[in-house]
Protein backbone atom coordinates (compact mmCIF):
# COMPACT_ATOMS: atom_id res chain seq x y z
CA UNK A 1 0.00 0.00 0.00
CA UNK A 2 1.30 3.51 -1.01
CA UNK A 3 0.93 6.12 0.89
CA UNK A 4 2.54 9.34 -0.80
CA UNK A 5 0.78 11.70 1.38
CA UNK A 6 2.57 10.59 4.30
CA UNK A 7 4.62 14.00 4.17
CA UNK A 8 1.56 16.27 4.89
CA UNK A 9 0.81 16.20 8.37
CA UNK A 10 -2.31 14.14 9.07
CA UNK A 11 -3.68 15.56 12.10
CA UNK A 12 -6.88 14.90 13.66
CA UNK A 13 -7.42 15.70 16.71
CA UNK A 14 -9.50 13.94 19.29
CA UNK A 15 -12.44 15.80 20.95
CA UNK A 16 -10.93 15.00 24.90
CA UNK A 17 -10.94 18.05 27.07
CA UNK A 18 -8.84 20.16 24.28
CA UNK A 19 -6.84 21.96 26.41
CA UNK A 20 -5.46 18.99 28.82
CA UNK A 21 -4.24 17.53 25.24
CA UNK A 22 -2.89 20.76 23.73
CA UNK A 23 -1.10 20.83 26.66
CA UNK A 24 0.22 17.10 26.52
CA UNK A 25 0.89 17.22 23.11
CA UNK A 26 3.42 19.98 23.76
CA UNK A 27 5.58 17.67 26.21
CA UNK A 28 5.57 15.35 24.29
CA UNK A 29 7.03 17.13 21.10
CA UNK A 30 9.60 18.87 23.67
CA UNK A 31 12.37 16.84 23.94
CA UNK A 32 12.41 16.56 19.97
CA UNK A 33 12.22 20.33 19.62
CA UNK A 34 14.86 21.11 22.18
CA UNK A 35 17.09 18.18 20.67
CA UNK A 36 16.62 19.96 17.25
CA UNK A 37 16.91 23.84 18.49
CA UNK A 38 19.93 22.37 20.29
CA UNK A 39 21.62 20.98 16.84
CA UNK A 40 20.48 23.96 14.93
CA UNK A 41 20.09 26.66 16.91
CA UNK A 42 23.73 27.08 18.60
CA UNK A 43 25.47 25.62 16.09
CA UNK A 44 24.81 27.52 12.93
CA UNK A 45 25.49 31.01 15.22
CA UNK A 46 28.46 29.60 16.26
CA UNK A 47 29.07 28.73 12.68
CA UNK A 48 28.31 32.26 11.57
CA UNK A 49 30.26 33.97 14.27
CA UNK A 50 33.74 31.87 13.75
CA UNK A 51 33.41 32.15 10.22
CA UNK A 52 34.31 35.85 10.20
CA UNK A 53 37.23 35.42 11.63
CA UNK A 54 40.34 33.81 11.33
CA UNK A 55 40.20 31.63 14.67
CA UNK A 56 41.76 28.03 15.08
CA UNK A 57 41.96 26.19 17.94
CA UNK A 58 45.69 26.08 18.14
CA UNK A 59 45.61 29.80 18.79
CA UNK A 60 45.47 29.73 22.07
CA UNK A 61 41.96 31.88 22.60
CA UNK A 62 38.96 30.32 23.58
CA UNK A 63 36.70 30.20 20.54
CA UNK A 64 34.21 33.07 22.28
CA UNK A 65 37.03 35.25 22.06
CA UNK A 66 37.28 34.54 18.33
CA UNK A 67 36.46 38.15 17.53
CA UNK A 68 39.67 39.10 18.39
CA UNK A 69 40.76 37.82 15.22
CA UNK A 70 38.03 39.51 13.14
CA UNK A 71 38.37 39.18 9.58
CA UNK A 72 35.11 40.24 7.88
CA UNK A 73 34.06 37.92 5.07
CA UNK A 74 37.60 37.16 3.84
CA UNK A 75 37.10 33.17 4.52
CA UNK A 76 34.43 33.25 2.07
CA UNK A 77 36.32 35.26 -0.36
CA UNK A 78 39.20 32.37 -0.11
CA UNK A 79 36.42 30.17 -0.83
CA UNK A 80 35.43 31.86 -3.73
CA UNK A 81 39.15 31.05 -4.95
CA UNK A 82 39.58 27.76 -3.58
CA UNK A 83 40.27 25.32 -6.46
CA UNK A 84 40.58 22.38 -3.93
CA UNK A 85 37.40 23.02 -2.88
CA UNK A 86 35.52 23.56 -5.95
CA UNK A 87 37.67 20.36 -7.23
CA UNK A 88 36.00 18.32 -4.37
CA UNK A 89 32.88 19.94 -5.57
CA UNK A 90 33.16 18.94 -9.06
CA UNK A 91 34.66 15.13 -8.24
CA UNK A 92 31.52 14.98 -5.75
CA UNK A 93 29.08 15.93 -8.70
CA UNK A 94 30.79 13.62 -11.10
CA UNK A 95 30.35 10.27 -8.33
CA UNK A 96 27.22 11.54 -8.15
CA UNK A 97 26.38 11.90 -11.87
CA UNK A 98 27.64 8.12 -12.90
CA UNK A 99 26.27 6.71 -9.72
CA UNK A 100 23.13 7.95 -9.22
CA UNK A 101 21.71 6.25 -13.17
CA UNK A 102 23.54 3.07 -12.25
CA UNK A 103 22.21 2.29 -9.31
CA UNK A 104 19.12 3.48 -10.58
CA UNK A 105 18.94 1.36 -13.60
CA UNK A 106 20.39 -1.70 -11.78
CA UNK A 107 18.02 -1.56 -9.36
CA UNK A 108 14.75 -0.83 -11.70
CA UNK A 109 15.73 -3.64 -13.54
CA UNK A 110 16.27 -5.84 -10.52
CA UNK A 111 12.75 -4.53 -9.65
CA UNK A 112 11.29 -5.46 -13.09
CA UNK A 113 13.02 -9.34 -12.58
CA UNK A 114 11.20 -9.05 -8.52
CA UNK A 115 7.78 -8.07 -8.77
CA UNK A 116 5.75 -11.60 -10.21
CA UNK A 117 6.43 -14.41 -7.45
CA UNK A 118 8.94 -17.47 -8.82
CA UNK A 119 10.63 -20.09 -6.52
CA UNK A 120 13.08 -18.82 -4.04
CA UNK A 121 12.44 -15.45 -4.26
CA UNK A 122 12.30 -14.60 -0.94
CA UNK A 123 15.72 -15.87 -0.29
CA UNK A 124 17.39 -14.01 -3.17
CA UNK A 125 15.67 -10.91 -1.84
CA UNK A 126 17.18 -11.09 1.26
CA UNK A 127 20.35 -11.67 -0.43
CA UNK A 128 19.96 -9.22 -2.52
CA UNK A 129 19.81 -6.62 0.57
CA UNK A 130 23.06 -7.82 2.59
CA UNK A 131 25.56 -5.13 0.75
CA UNK A 132 23.49 -2.22 2.31
CA UNK A 133 23.08 -3.50 5.67
CA UNK A 134 26.66 -3.83 5.68
CA UNK A 135 28.91 -1.04 8.05
CA UNK A 136 29.93 0.79 5.59
CA UNK A 137 32.97 1.40 6.80
CA UNK A 138 33.26 -2.35 6.83
CA UNK A 139 32.50 -1.96 3.33
CA UNK A 140 35.33 0.40 2.49
CA UNK A 141 37.79 -2.32 4.21
CA UNK A 142 36.51 -5.08 1.73
CA UNK A 143 36.70 -2.42 -1.15
CA UNK A 144 40.39 -2.06 -0.09
CA UNK A 145 41.02 -5.91 0.08
CA UNK A 146 39.90 -6.41 -2.81
CA UNK A 147 41.34 -3.78 -4.78
CA UNK A 148 45.24 -4.44 -4.05
CA UNK A 149 47.18 -5.20 -6.38
CA UNK A 150 47.91 -9.06 -5.77
CA UNK A 151 44.02 -8.62 -4.68
CA UNK A 152 41.18 -11.38 -6.11
CA UNK A 153 40.01 -8.26 -8.20
CA UNK A 154 43.45 -8.40 -10.03
CA UNK A 155 43.18 -12.09 -9.72
CA UNK A 156 39.68 -12.80 -11.81
CA UNK A 157 41.11 -9.99 -14.43
CA UNK A 158 44.58 -12.30 -14.66
CA UNK A 159 42.42 -15.11 -15.20
CA UNK A 160 40.59 -13.41 -18.68
CA UNK A 161 44.15 -12.43 -19.85
CA UNK A 162 47.52 -14.34 -20.07
CA UNK A 163 49.76 -12.51 -17.67
CA UNK A 164 49.25 -11.75 -14.30
CA UNK A 165 47.33 -8.43 -13.77
CA UNK A 166 48.96 -6.55 -11.40
CA UNK A 167 46.82 -3.20 -11.56
CA UNK A 168 47.38 -0.64 -8.55
CA UNK A 169 43.56 -0.07 -8.42
CA UNK A 170 43.96 2.88 -5.71
CA UNK A 171 47.14 4.22 -6.24
CA UNK A 172 46.37 5.51 -9.52
CA UNK A 173 44.32 8.51 -9.66
CA UNK A 174 41.58 7.27 -12.70
CA UNK A 175 41.41 3.96 -11.24
CA UNK A 176 40.77 5.00 -7.22
CA UNK A 177 37.87 6.92 -8.60
CA UNK A 178 36.67 3.97 -10.30
CA UNK A 179 37.09 1.39 -7.51
CA UNK A 180 35.34 3.89 -5.65
CA UNK A 181 32.42 4.68 -7.77
CA UNK A 182 32.16 0.50 -7.82
CA UNK A 183 32.12 0.21 -3.54
CA UNK A 184 28.80 2.63 -3.97
CA UNK A 185 27.12 0.87 -6.64
CA UNK A 186 27.70 -2.34 -4.95
CA UNK A 187 26.59 -0.61 -2.05
CA UNK A 188 23.88 1.24 -2.49
CA UNK A 189 21.65 -0.58 -5.58
CA UNK A 190 20.06 -2.07 -3.41
CA UNK A 191 18.56 0.47 -1.83
CA UNK A 192 17.24 1.34 -4.93
CA UNK A 193 16.27 -1.70 -5.75
CA UNK A 194 14.50 -2.35 -2.31
CA UNK A 195 12.42 1.12 -2.95
CA UNK A 196 11.53 0.60 -6.58
CA UNK A 197 10.06 -2.96 -6.23
CA UNK A 198 7.97 -1.90 -3.39
CA UNK A 199 7.12 1.54 -5.60
CA UNK A 200 6.19 -1.11 -8.55
CA UNK A 201 4.11 -3.54 -6.58
CA UNK A 202 1.91 -0.79 -5.32
CA UNK A 203 1.20 0.04 -8.34
CA UNK A 204 -2.79 -0.98 -8.77
CA UNK A 205 -3.04 -3.86 -11.13
CA UNK A 206 -6.59 -2.84 -13.24
CA UNK A 207 -5.29 -0.63 -15.49
CA UNK A 208 -2.63 -3.18 -16.58
CA UNK A 209 -5.14 -5.71 -17.02
CA UNK A 210 -7.19 -3.59 -19.57
CA UNK A 211 -3.86 -3.05 -21.55
CA UNK A 212 -3.48 -6.50 -21.37
CA UNK A 213 -6.49 -7.31 -22.27
CA UNK A 214 -6.24 -4.72 -25.06
CA UNK A 215 -3.28 -6.59 -26.47
CA UNK A 216 -0.79 -3.92 -25.47
CA UNK A 217 3.09 -5.32 -25.17
CA UNK A 218 4.91 -5.31 -21.69
CA UNK A 219 7.57 -3.15 -22.86
CA UNK A 220 4.34 -0.57 -23.73
CA UNK A 221 2.70 -1.46 -20.43
CA UNK A 222 5.76 -0.70 -18.78
CA UNK A 223 6.05 2.88 -19.90
CA UNK A 224 2.79 4.16 -20.67
CA UNK A 225 1.44 2.95 -17.07
CA UNK A 226 3.60 1.47 -14.78
CA UNK A 227 6.47 3.72 -14.90
CA UNK A 228 4.34 6.91 -14.44
CA UNK A 229 2.53 5.76 -11.71
CA UNK A 230 6.30 5.16 -10.02
CA UNK A 231 6.81 9.08 -10.59
CA UNK A 232 6.75 10.16 -6.78
CA UNK A 233 8.66 7.05 -5.69
CA UNK A 234 11.38 7.33 -8.42
CA UNK A 235 11.67 10.83 -7.35
CA UNK A 236 12.11 10.03 -3.83
CA UNK A 237 14.64 7.30 -4.37
CA UNK A 238 16.60 9.03 -6.53
CA UNK A 239 17.22 12.22 -4.15
CA UNK A 240 17.96 10.07 -1.27
CA UNK A 241 21.06 8.64 -3.52
CA UNK A 242 21.64 12.25 -4.36
CA UNK A 243 21.48 13.13 -0.80
CA UNK A 244 23.51 10.28 0.93
CA UNK A 245 26.54 10.90 -2.38
CA UNK A 246 26.56 14.47 -1.55
CA UNK A 247 27.67 13.50 1.47
CA UNK A 248 30.21 10.10 0.87
CA UNK A 249 32.37 9.55 3.13
CA UNK A 250 32.84 6.20 5.08
CA UNK A 251 34.09 3.91 2.38
CA UNK A 252 35.81 6.17 0.37
CA UNK A 253 38.16 7.49 3.07
CA UNK A 254 38.79 3.89 4.23
CA UNK A 255 39.52 2.59 0.78
CA UNK A 256 41.96 5.97 -0.32
CA UNK A 257 41.49 8.36 2.19
CA UNK A 258 40.48 10.93 -0.38
CA UNK A 259 43.96 10.07 -2.27
CA UNK A 260 45.94 9.30 -4.34
CA UNK A 261 46.79 13.33 -3.82
CA UNK A 262 43.48 14.74 -4.18
CA UNK A 263 42.21 12.18 -6.87
CA UNK A 264 39.02 10.84 -4.60
CA UNK A 265 39.17 13.99 -2.48
CA UNK A 266 34.89 14.64 -1.94
CA UNK A 267 33.50 17.38 -0.12
CA UNK A 268 32.88 15.65 2.93
CA UNK A 269 36.57 14.37 2.76
CA UNK A 270 38.24 17.99 2.09
CA UNK A 271 36.11 19.16 5.03
CA UNK A 272 37.74 16.53 6.95
CA UNK A 273 40.90 17.06 6.17
CA UNK A 274 41.03 20.88 6.54
CA UNK A 275 39.54 20.67 9.97
CA UNK A 276 41.76 17.39 11.36
CA UNK A 277 44.62 17.77 9.45
CA UNK A 278 44.98 21.93 8.97
CA UNK A 279 43.14 22.96 11.54
CA UNK A 280 42.01 25.78 10.00
CA UNK A 281 38.30 25.82 11.82
CA UNK A 282 37.32 29.14 11.08
CA UNK A 283 37.34 28.52 7.09
CA UNK A 284 35.86 25.48 7.66
CA UNK A 285 32.71 27.26 9.26
CA UNK A 286 32.75 29.54 6.57
CA UNK A 287 32.33 26.44 3.81
CA UNK A 288 30.22 24.70 6.09
CA UNK A 289 27.99 27.50 5.91
CA UNK A 290 28.00 27.98 2.90
CA UNK A 291 26.73 24.45 1.92
CA UNK A 292 24.10 24.56 4.30
CA UNK A 293 22.47 27.49 2.73
CA UNK A 294 22.35 26.59 -0.82
CA UNK A 295 21.35 22.64 0.56
CA UNK A 296 18.31 24.72 2.72
CA UNK A 297 16.97 26.85 0.08
CA UNK A 298 17.51 23.78 -2.30
CA UNK A 299 15.30 21.37 -0.21
CA UNK A 300 12.78 23.61 1.40
CA UNK A 301 11.88 24.71 -2.30
CA UNK A 302 12.15 20.60 -3.35
CA UNK A 303 9.77 19.94 -0.28
CA UNK A 304 7.44 22.66 -0.91
CA UNK A 305 7.12 21.54 -4.57
CA UNK A 306 6.52 18.04 -3.67
CA UNK A 307 4.24 18.65 -1.03
CA UNK A 308 2.24 20.92 -3.49
CA UNK A 309 2.33 18.19 -6.30
CA UNK A 310 1.01 15.75 -3.96
CA UNK A 311 -2.29 17.77 -3.00
CA UNK A 312 -5.15 17.21 -5.62
CA UNK B 1 3.87 -11.28 -16.70
CA UNK B 2 5.76 -13.35 -19.51
CA UNK B 3 6.01 -17.01 -18.09
CA UNK B 4 8.04 -18.31 -21.00
CA UNK B 5 10.79 -20.63 -20.00
CA UNK B 6 13.59 -18.62 -21.92
CA UNK B 7 12.43 -15.97 -19.94
CA UNK B 8 12.83 -18.06 -16.44
CA UNK B 9 16.33 -18.83 -17.63
CA UNK B 10 17.16 -15.31 -18.09
CA UNK B 11 15.63 -14.35 -14.70
CA UNK B 12 17.30 -16.56 -12.55
CA UNK B 13 20.98 -16.40 -15.08
CA UNK B 14 20.69 -12.79 -14.30
CA UNK B 15 19.20 -13.01 -10.45
CA UNK B 16 21.68 -15.45 -9.33
CA UNK B 17 24.97 -13.34 -10.88
CA UNK B 18 23.81 -10.14 -9.19
CA UNK B 19 23.44 -11.93 -5.69
CA UNK B 20 27.08 -14.13 -6.59
CA UNK B 21 28.43 -10.24 -7.23
CA UNK B 22 26.66 -9.29 -4.36
CA UNK B 23 27.85 -11.46 -1.87
CA UNK B 24 31.80 -11.78 -3.17
CA UNK B 25 32.92 -8.84 -1.34
CA UNK B 26 31.52 -10.09 1.88
CA UNK B 27 32.47 -13.41 1.45
CA UNK B 28 36.07 -12.87 0.61
CA UNK B 29 36.18 -10.62 4.22
CA UNK B 30 35.16 -13.96 5.80
CA UNK B 31 37.17 -15.57 4.17
CA UNK B 32 40.32 -13.49 5.33
CA UNK B 33 39.13 -13.22 8.39
CA UNK B 34 39.70 -17.24 9.13
CA UNK B 35 42.86 -17.47 7.10
CA UNK B 36 46.18 -18.28 9.49
CA UNK B 37 48.82 -15.40 8.82
CA UNK B 38 51.09 -17.61 5.89
CA UNK B 39 47.76 -16.98 3.47
CA UNK B 40 47.22 -12.85 4.41
CA UNK B 41 50.92 -11.77 5.24
CA UNK B 42 52.48 -12.61 1.56
CA UNK B 43 51.33 -10.14 -0.34
CA UNK B 44 50.38 -11.16 -4.03
CA UNK B 45 52.65 -14.23 -3.46
CA UNK B 46 49.88 -17.26 -3.88
CA UNK B 47 46.47 -15.64 -3.61
CA UNK B 48 43.86 -18.54 -1.98
CA UNK B 49 40.14 -17.61 -2.31
CA UNK B 50 39.11 -20.23 0.96
CA UNK B 51 41.66 -20.57 3.69
CA UNK B 52 43.48 -23.64 3.24
CA UNK B 53 43.93 -23.93 6.82
CA UNK B 54 40.84 -22.43 9.01
CA UNK B 55 42.01 -20.48 12.24
CA UNK B 56 40.65 -18.44 14.49
CA UNK B 57 43.82 -17.03 15.23
CA UNK B 58 42.91 -13.81 13.82
CA UNK B 59 40.22 -13.80 16.22
CA UNK B 60 42.05 -14.34 19.44
CA UNK B 61 44.79 -11.74 18.60
CA UNK B 62 42.34 -9.19 18.62
CA UNK B 63 41.10 -9.93 21.95
CA UNK B 64 44.72 -9.73 22.89
CA UNK B 65 45.89 -13.36 22.19
CA UNK B 66 49.40 -13.59 21.58
CA UNK B 67 49.32 -15.13 17.94
CA UNK B 68 51.88 -18.06 17.18
CA UNK B 69 53.12 -16.40 14.15
CA UNK B 70 52.62 -13.12 14.35
CA UNK B 71 55.33 -11.69 16.63
CA UNK B 72 53.41 -8.06 17.25
CA UNK B 73 51.52 -7.92 20.19
CA UNK B 74 48.45 -4.88 20.00
CA UNK B 75 48.55 -2.02 22.36
CA UNK B 76 44.47 -1.89 22.77
CA UNK B 77 42.61 -4.83 22.07
CA UNK B 78 39.26 -5.24 20.60
CA UNK B 79 36.94 -5.61 23.51
CA UNK B 80 36.72 -2.22 24.32
CA UNK B 81 35.81 -0.57 21.40
CA UNK B 82 33.22 -3.37 20.79
CA UNK B 83 31.66 -2.07 24.42
CA UNK B 84 32.04 1.41 23.27
CA UNK B 85 30.01 0.79 19.88
CA UNK B 86 27.75 -1.37 21.51
CA UNK B 87 26.58 1.22 24.63
CA UNK B 88 26.84 4.50 22.13
CA UNK B 89 24.43 2.57 19.67
CA UNK B 90 22.83 1.33 22.31
CA UNK B 91 22.23 4.85 24.34
CA UNK B 92 22.10 6.82 21.04
CA UNK B 93 18.72 4.43 20.08
CA UNK B 94 17.05 5.32 23.34
CA UNK B 95 17.35 8.82 23.44
CA UNK B 96 16.41 9.06 19.57
CA UNK B 97 13.66 6.60 20.22
CA UNK B 98 11.89 8.07 23.21
CA UNK B 99 12.16 11.85 21.54
CA UNK B 100 11.32 10.42 18.29
CA UNK B 101 7.94 8.52 19.80
CA UNK B 102 6.88 11.08 22.12
CA UNK B 103 6.84 13.94 19.51
CA UNK B 104 5.49 11.49 16.68
CA UNK B 105 1.94 10.81 18.73
CA UNK B 106 1.76 14.27 20.08
CA UNK B 107 1.97 15.29 16.00
CA UNK B 108 0.13 12.44 15.35
CA UNK B 109 -2.70 12.79 18.04
CA UNK B 110 -2.65 16.55 18.77
CA UNK B 111 -1.28 17.96 16.12
CA UNK B 112 1.82 19.67 18.56
CA UNK B 113 4.90 20.31 16.81
CA UNK B 114 4.16 20.79 13.09
CA UNK B 115 7.59 22.21 12.56
CA UNK B 116 9.11 19.30 13.28
CA UNK B 117 8.71 17.04 10.00
CA UNK B 118 10.30 19.54 7.78
CA UNK B 119 13.17 20.57 10.37
CA UNK B 120 13.75 16.79 10.78
CA UNK B 121 14.33 16.00 7.08
CA UNK B 122 16.13 19.21 6.71
CA UNK B 123 18.13 17.61 9.89
CA UNK B 124 18.66 14.85 7.27
CA UNK B 125 19.70 16.31 4.57
CA UNK B 126 22.75 17.89 5.58
CA UNK B 127 25.81 16.40 5.74
CA UNK B 128 27.16 14.95 9.53
CA UNK B 129 30.60 16.98 8.56
CA UNK B 130 28.85 20.59 7.87
CA UNK B 131 28.09 20.85 11.47
CA UNK B 132 31.05 19.34 13.21
CA UNK B 133 32.84 22.10 13.76
CA UNK B 134 30.14 23.63 16.02
CA UNK B 135 29.82 20.18 17.48
CA UNK B 136 33.26 20.03 18.18
CA UNK B 137 33.79 23.32 19.94
CA UNK B 138 30.48 22.60 21.97
CA UNK B 139 31.33 18.64 22.75
CA UNK B 140 34.81 20.36 24.19
CA UNK B 141 33.21 22.92 26.38
CA UNK B 142 31.09 20.74 27.75
CA UNK B 143 33.66 18.05 28.10
CA UNK B 144 31.68 15.90 25.92
CA UNK B 145 34.82 14.74 23.95
CA UNK B 146 36.04 10.88 24.13
CA UNK B 147 33.13 10.46 26.29
CA UNK B 148 30.30 7.70 25.69
CA UNK B 149 27.89 10.56 26.89
CA UNK B 150 28.63 12.94 24.47
CA UNK B 151 29.05 9.95 21.63
CA UNK B 152 25.05 8.75 22.33
CA UNK B 153 23.97 12.34 22.41
CA UNK B 154 25.09 13.11 18.90
CA UNK B 155 23.93 9.95 17.60
CA UNK B 156 20.59 10.45 19.18
CA UNK B 157 20.38 13.50 17.40
CA UNK B 158 21.46 12.48 14.09
CA UNK B 159 18.79 9.63 13.95
CA UNK B 160 16.10 11.32 15.57
CA UNK B 161 14.50 12.01 11.99
CA UNK B 162 13.88 8.33 11.77
CA UNK B 163 12.93 7.07 14.57
CA UNK B 164 10.10 10.36 14.43
CA UNK B 165 8.90 9.62 10.75
CA UNK B 166 9.07 5.75 11.36
CA UNK B 167 6.90 5.89 14.61
CA UNK B 168 4.89 8.88 12.92
CA UNK B 169 3.70 6.53 10.32
CA UNK B 170 2.99 3.89 12.59
CA UNK B 171 0.95 6.08 14.55
CA UNK B 172 -1.14 7.42 11.80
CA UNK B 173 -1.65 3.60 10.62
CA UNK B 174 -2.70 2.75 14.00
CA UNK B 175 -6.66 2.56 14.37
CA UNK B 176 -8.06 5.26 16.75
CA UNK B 177 -11.08 3.09 17.95
CA UNK B 178 -9.13 1.54 21.22
CA UNK B 179 -8.01 4.83 22.40
CA UNK B 180 -11.22 6.14 22.21
CA UNK B 181 -12.82 3.50 23.82
CA UNK B 182 -10.33 3.86 26.78
CA UNK B 183 -11.08 7.72 26.78
CA UNK B 184 -14.94 7.16 27.08
CA UNK B 185 -13.90 4.74 30.01
CA UNK B 186 -12.14 7.88 31.98
CA UNK B 187 -8.56 7.05 31.62
CA UNK B 188 -6.30 10.71 31.15
CA UNK B 189 -4.35 11.29 28.04
CA UNK B 190 -1.26 10.22 29.30
CA UNK B 191 -2.68 6.98 30.89
CA UNK B 192 -4.31 5.62 27.21
CA UNK B 193 -0.63 6.57 26.01
CA UNK B 194 0.94 4.84 28.20
CA UNK B 195 -1.14 1.59 28.70
CA UNK B 196 -2.72 1.01 25.77
CA UNK B 197 -1.01 2.94 22.81
CA UNK B 198 2.45 2.13 23.47
CA UNK B 199 2.23 -1.51 24.21
CA UNK B 200 0.10 -2.17 21.30
CA UNK B 201 2.89 -0.29 19.36
CA UNK B 202 5.27 -3.14 20.50
CA UNK B 203 6.33 -4.75 17.28
CA UNK B 204 6.40 -0.98 15.44
CA UNK B 205 8.37 0.46 18.52
CA UNK B 206 10.88 -2.54 18.54
CA UNK B 207 11.64 -2.59 14.14
CA UNK B 208 12.17 1.32 14.34
CA UNK B 209 14.61 0.75 17.80
CA UNK B 210 16.15 -2.12 15.67
CA UNK B 211 16.41 0.35 12.41
CA UNK B 212 17.89 3.25 14.35
CA UNK B 213 20.47 0.90 15.98
CA UNK B 214 21.68 -0.35 13.09
CA UNK B 215 22.35 3.71 11.84
CA UNK B 216 23.65 4.23 14.81
CA UNK B 217 25.54 1.58 14.78
CA UNK B 218 27.19 1.82 11.31
CA UNK B 219 28.60 5.53 12.26
CA UNK B 220 32.34 6.26 11.65
CA UNK B 221 32.50 10.02 10.56
CA UNK B 222 31.02 11.22 13.86
CA UNK B 223 33.40 8.84 16.27
CA UNK B 224 35.92 9.67 14.07
CA UNK B 225 35.90 13.10 15.03
CA UNK B 226 34.41 13.05 18.79
CA UNK B 227 36.90 10.32 20.00
CA UNK B 228 40.70 10.10 20.66
CA UNK B 229 40.83 6.86 22.62
CA UNK B 230 39.08 5.41 25.34
CA UNK B 231 35.29 5.75 23.46
CA UNK B 232 36.54 5.24 19.72
CA UNK B 233 34.40 2.18 18.26
CA UNK B 234 34.79 -0.09 16.23
CA UNK B 235 35.33 1.20 12.95
CA UNK B 236 37.60 3.87 14.22
CA UNK B 237 39.64 1.23 16.46
CA UNK B 238 39.39 -0.93 12.87
CA UNK B 239 41.18 1.80 10.63
CA UNK B 240 43.73 1.96 13.45
CA UNK B 241 44.60 -1.55 13.00
CA UNK B 242 47.98 -1.38 11.27
CA UNK B 243 51.26 -1.91 13.10
CA UNK B 244 54.92 -0.41 11.34
CA UNK B 245 56.21 -4.64 11.33
CA UNK B 246 53.22 -5.86 9.37
CA UNK B 247 51.98 -3.23 7.54
CA UNK B 248 48.27 -3.99 7.14
CA UNK B 249 46.82 -6.30 9.39
CA UNK B 250 44.80 -7.77 6.61
CA UNK B 251 43.25 -11.40 9.07
CA UNK B 252 42.86 -8.86 12.15
CA UNK B 253 40.89 -5.97 10.23
CA UNK B 254 39.14 -8.93 8.35
CA UNK B 255 38.07 -10.77 12.13
CA UNK B 256 36.99 -7.26 13.27
CA UNK B 257 35.21 -6.31 10.31
CA UNK B 258 32.69 -9.96 10.69
CA UNK B 259 32.25 -8.75 14.16
CA UNK B 260 30.89 -5.46 12.84
CA UNK B 261 29.07 -6.70 10.07
CA UNK B 262 27.21 -9.54 11.24
CA UNK B 263 24.82 -7.92 14.06
CA UNK B 264 23.30 -5.43 11.23
CA UNK B 265 22.83 -7.65 8.48
CA UNK B 266 20.73 -9.94 10.83
CA UNK B 267 18.78 -7.00 12.18
CA UNK B 268 18.54 -5.75 9.03
CA UNK B 269 16.81 -9.14 7.55
CA UNK B 270 14.65 -9.48 10.17
CA UNK B 271 13.22 -6.30 10.11
CA UNK B 272 13.24 -6.05 5.90
CA UNK B 273 9.36 -5.36 6.43
CA UNK B 274 10.00 -1.97 7.45
CA UNK B 275 13.05 -0.77 5.66
CA UNK B 276 11.78 1.07 2.76
CA UNK B 277 9.44 2.48 5.25
CA UNK B 278 12.20 3.86 7.39
CA UNK B 279 14.43 4.68 4.37
CA UNK B 280 11.91 6.95 2.63
CA UNK B 281 10.41 8.71 5.75
CA UNK B 282 7.27 6.83 5.50
CA UNK B 283 6.46 8.02 2.03
CA UNK B 284 6.27 4.69 1.04
CA UNK B 285 4.80 1.40 2.99
CA UNK B 286 4.38 -2.23 2.72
Amino acid sequence: MTNVSAMAPAVEKIDAPATQSARLGLWLTLPAQLLVLFIALFPILMQVYISLTDWSPLDGIPWWKAHELWIGLLNYADLMADNRFWGALWRTMFVMAICVPVQFLLGLGLAVLFVDDFRGKRVLYSTLLVPMMVVPAVAGYMFFMLFQSGGPVNDLLSFFTSDPVRIAWLSDPDLALIAVMIADIWQWTPLMFLILLAGMISVPQDQQMAAILLGASWWRRFFTIVLPRMKSIIIIALAIRVIEIFKIFDTLFIMTGGGPGVATETISVYIYKVTQQELIWSYVAAIALAILIVLSVVSVFAIKRMQRGQKP
Amino acid sequence: MQRSIPFEIFRYAVILGIVAVSLVPTLWMISMAFKPIAEWSAAGADLTWWPRNPTLDNFRFIFGQSSTDLIVALERTAGRPIFASLLTATCGTLIAMTAGTSAAYGLSRFGQGGNLPLALIQLRLFPPMAVMIPVMIMWSFLGLIDNWFGLSLIYGIVTLPFAFWLMKTFFDDMPREIEDAALVEGCTRWRVFVRITLPMMRPALASSALFVFILNWSDYLIALLLTTRDWATIPVYMASLSSSMTGQLYGAKAALGVIAAVPPIIMGIAIQKHLVRGLTFGALKE
